[in-house]
């Protein structure tokens, strides 16, 4: 473990009886400061290796280091230096958020000044709510509530399971702007999402997890470079007919529901792909470029889109 | 120490917050003390246990004791005629005793020659809260109405005296006190611990807490100790609606105090196994009930054992409830504290079964 890296994964296996295979031998670091996130479907493995990582299951084999130090034989050491909020939070109904944050303080053998409590409430923006009963906040605002529990400790590095699925985009967008803030301050996020976009916006370092396996790993933009075709021309209803036009010119394409996709890998190319294009008489609707993403990326690895963290065929 | 004081008030602020919880732990006894004292009447069709203390055993108080038996309603056993009959029933917690004179054959003949002018009386002791009271009352008539018509053609020469009440009680709400509490401390523990393990496990809780400095025993100890302050607080209110709305003369003595807390202790722990053994939430309440509700009716809180038939007097005996009901009435009712220790000793040894299960099969880590 070189200095800087706060969790180091080597060859992480999680096997059930009897041959299931939830993490079949995954290796990753993440260093100090960074928001890594675990990007996959549902059943990929990511809640497994984050519950493994919390020291909530035993792995079969392969070792886990936070910290220096091996999650599976002492994690008394750890669990002061992390803070956790798990897949589909909710908090405890008859707590007011400002109680809710007391009681877990007190768990920690910390005590806390209604003051602390009122800033730790501004950070995740529920001061407002803060004398509410639990129950009664909205699902965005529960989940701010979850982080704020995250945080009372002071951790180094934060689990986040998964912390936007469910919620409407405004809220998705709070609790992106949210875990930003928390990144700034030093803190070290893991991250789990489906969310192809939240994993783009947030994380330093991406790993796609598909059956238990990582399928390619690196920051957003390294993945789109190497996995994707950056930036595109889309030939708007083009249709295959324009397809076969534009390859018959030498210029490779792909169509897309009826529209024809042409990869500009280099951006001081794209002059000159706009000059070749325009050269060919084609019955388009429309001509714009569309700079690719992770989903993209997903799509050309995993051969599926997802759809909250469902593949599609 | 701070952490478990930390989640006794942590949860404590929720229970109370909860209408169910505070329904279980306040109203509904307080309901049950005002609906029973209300409509409790006698049951029906049920051999009752009379014990007899025959201080005569002359002519006529043997066939009262025959006639007795011929009422098919009661089995008549005795009560040794050297010892005092209020000791005796306190010592062994009798619900229902029948005290026949020493000179109940001469006040017999007595009567008779005074043609109906005085009477013989025989005294029954009834604990009216059970429902066996009427049985016996109504057994002790029949059988009394029958000796009068074979030996003065139904003239009246022997009666029943007053009713006595045994122990301290003198109402049956100082006998009925005591299975309330018994059934508030049992669908407060163990309904509340098989449902609250369930939901935590449904909404990662455990899962939550363990990756806190919180360890299972101590929220073991946290819930045990809650549940016990909870639970004096609502002895306390329903012994001071029963003594202002019915002047009950239950003592709340120091053993009845420490059954609260080892009735907590077992059933809290009790309910904790549940909820660890039935991994589905619905289910394990479904099982909380399917036990509780029958461990209510079997275990004297409203009826006497004694008037079960024998396989479910022999399925009472198993039943924590039971210890409970039975130990707590005699502390508070029949002031017998050797009785009621031997109670508090079954409870214990329950209670430390369950919790060391409870504690060892739980887990709040996934395998």
């Amino acid at each position: 473990m070189t200095k800087g890296t706060v969790v180091e994964v080597i060859e992480l296996k999680k096997e059930y009886p009897p041959d299931i295979k939830a993490v079949d031998g995954v290796s990753f670091s993440i260093d100090a400061g960074q928001i890594f996130s675990m990007l996959g479907p549902n059943g990929a493995g990511k809640t497994t290796t984050v519950e493994i990582l919390e020291g909530l299951r035993t792995p079969t084999s392969g070792s886990a280091r936070i910290f220096g130090v091996d999650v599976a034989k002492d994690y008394t050491p750890i669990r002061n230096r992390i803070g956790v909020l798990p897949q589909n939070f909710e908090p405890f109904d008859e707590l007011k958020p400002w109680e809710a944050l007391e009681y877990w303080a007190g768990l920690y053998d910390k005590k806390v000044s209604r003051k602390e409590i009122k800033a730790l409430l501004d950070v995740v923006t529920l001061s407002e709510r803060m004398n509410s009963i639990s129950k009664k906040l909205s699902g965005g605002e529960k989940r701010k509530l979850g982080i704020a529990l995250s945080l009372i400790n002071d951790p180094e590095l934060l689990f986040l399971d998964e912390p936007t699925t469910g919620l409407d985009p405004k809220a998705r967008r709070d609790i992106w702007h949210l875990i930003s803030e928390i990144s700034k301050k030093g803190t070290t996020v893991f991250l789990t999402t489906h969310y192809l976009d939240e994993a783009e916006k947030l994380a330093n370092e991406v790993a796609i997890l598909h059956k238990g396996k990582i399928v390619a790993r690196g920051s957003p933009q390294e993945l789109i470079t190497g996995y994707g075709k950056m930036t595109v021309v889309v030939l708007s209803g083009a249709g295959h007919e324009g397809l076969l036009e534009i390859r018959r010119r030498g210029i490779e394409a792909t169509e897309e529901n009826g529209d024809v996709l042409v990869p500009v890998k280099d951006p001081s190319e794209m002059r000159a792909v706009f000059q070749k294009i325009s050269g060919i008489e084609l019955k388009v609707k429309d001509m714009y470029t569309r700079r690719q993403t992770l989903e993209d990326v997903f799509l050309e690895l995993i051969g599926s889109k997802m759809e909250e963290g469902v593949l599609k065929p | 120490m701070s952490r478990i004081y930390s989640d006794i008030i942590g949860f404590g602020k929720q229970y109370l917050r909860s209408k169910v919880g505070a329904f279980f732990g306040f109203i509904f006894p307080i309901l049950l003390i005002l609906l029973f004292g209300a409509i409790f009447t006698a049951g029906e069709g049920q051999k009752v246990d009379l014990p007899v203390q025959n201080l005569d055993d002359g002519p006529y108080s043997l066939a009262l004791i025959e006639n007795l038996t011929l009422t098919g309603l009661v089995n008549v056993k005795t009560i040794p005629a050297d010892v005092n009959i209020d000791d005796y029933i306190n010592e062994h917690s009798l619900p229902l005793a029948l005290l026949i004179p020493s000179d109940f054959s001469a006040q017999v003949e007595q009567a008779i020659a005074s043609n109906g002018t005085i009477f013989a009386f025989v005294t029954l002791y009834a604990d009216m809260s059970q429902s066996t009271s009427g049985t016996a009352a109504t057994a002790v008539e029949v059988a009394i109405v029958s000796m009068n018509f074979q030996i003065s053609h139904a003239m009246p020469v022997i009666t029943m005296g007053p009713l006595q009440s045994p122990g301290k009680g003198e109402s049956f709400m100082d006998f009925f006190l005591p299975g309330v509490v018994g059934i508030t401390v049992m669908t407060n523990s163990l309904f509340s611990m098989s449902s609250l393990c369930g939901e935590y496990r449904q909404r990662s809780y455990f899962k939550l807490l363990a990756t806190t400095k919180l360890r299972k025993h101590e929220w073991l100890l946290s819930k045990f100790v809650f549940y016990s302050v909870i639970l004096l607080a609502s002895l306390l209110t329903t012994f001071a609606v029963a003594k202002l709305v019915f002047d009950v003369k239950a003592t709340l003595t120091p053993l009845a105090l420490i059954m609260i807390p080892a009735g907590a202790f077992v059933f809290v722990s009790m309910g904790m196994l549940l909820g660890v053994v039935v991994k589905d939430p619905e289910s394990s309440v479904a099982i909380a009930n399917a036990i509780g509700f029958p461990m209510m009716f079997l275990s004297g809180s409203f009826f006497p054992i004694s008037s079960f038939p024998g396989f479910l007097q022999a399925a009472a005996t198993v039943l924590p409830l039971t210890y409970f009901n039975n130990g707590l009435r005699d502390t508070m009712v029949y002031g017998n504290s050797v009785s009621t220790l031997a109670n508090l000793v079954v409870i214990l040894v329950l209670g430390a079964v369950f919790f060391l299960l409870a504690s060892r099969l739980m887990s709040w880590k996934e395998k």
